[in-house]
């Protein structure tokens, strides 16, 4: 798949994970803290839906990023070396992310 | 050129792009204070609960809804090949942005103001 396509399915996806995450999470504005957020986020469903928002998110992001740096003439030669750099900070966020979606448990 | 619907659209795009793949690490970092726990969570996130980072929300909620709506926008010229629309399209994106930012920046300053109120 072209990174031009990531690009376009991934932000199709978000129109509709983020319209979900706006208006169930921040609309109306309230102020937020651990036990609030814990409410949504003990249900399965939640955090499911939260990890696949996380990684589609990421999907943009990166692929949006790697668009812009290579744009520039002089990064041109180095674009495969930016896909792997993409590669691995989406990697190591998606771990890092998905691990604080489940950190949000109810204390035992 | 420079002047044109389409580069400006371009710039926008990019701006408000480079802008909230910044926001999306900064708020991962936020965020990842969970794995801290509960205390350590509600301690940083009562860091960017200030009036200043409140009117940030709004500018970064007028981000996250100009680059849908014009991403949205060039979805539509993409697939259903409209470019005869583009032009007017651009304008109708702004004025639904506008209406959406408006719409969620109300409220977000009205609790804000609450908020500051006490």
């Amino acid at each position: 798949m072209r990174i031009f396509q990531i690009q376009r399915y991934s932000a199709i996806a978000l129109l509709v994970f983020l319209t979900i995450h706006m208006t169930v999470v921040h609309y109306p504005p309230f102020h937020i803290d651990f036990t609030r957020i814990l409410e949504r986020m003990a249900s399965p469903v939640w955090k499911t839906i939260d990890i696949f928002f996380l990684g589609f998110v990421l999907a943009h992001a990166l692929a949006g990023a790697y668009m812009v740096i290579t744009d520039f003439e002089s990064m041109y030669g180095v674009r495969r070396a930016m896909i792997w750099i993409a590669v691995i900070i989406g990697a190591i966020a998606f771990v890092y992310g998905t691990k604080t979606i489940l950190a949000f448990q109810p204390p035992v | 050129m420079y002047t044109s619907t389409g580069y400006i659209s371009f710039l926008l795009r990019r701006v408000t792009g480079v802008a909230l793949v910044i926001y999306l690490f900064m708020h991962m970092w936020v965020i990842g204070s969970a794995n801290g726990g509960p205390e350590v969570f509600d301690a940083r996130l009562n860091l960017v609960q200030g009036p200043l980072f409140k009117l940030g929300e709004i500018a970064l909620l007028a981000a996250v809804v100009w680059h849908a709506i014009d991403g949205i926008r060039l979805l539509i010229v993409h697939y259903f090949d409209v470019t005869e629309y583009r032009r007017s399209m651009f304008w109708a994106a702004i004025v639904v942005s506008a209406i959406l930012v408006i719409a969620g920046g109300i409220p977000m300053l009205t609790f804000m103001l609450e908020e500051m109120g006490g």
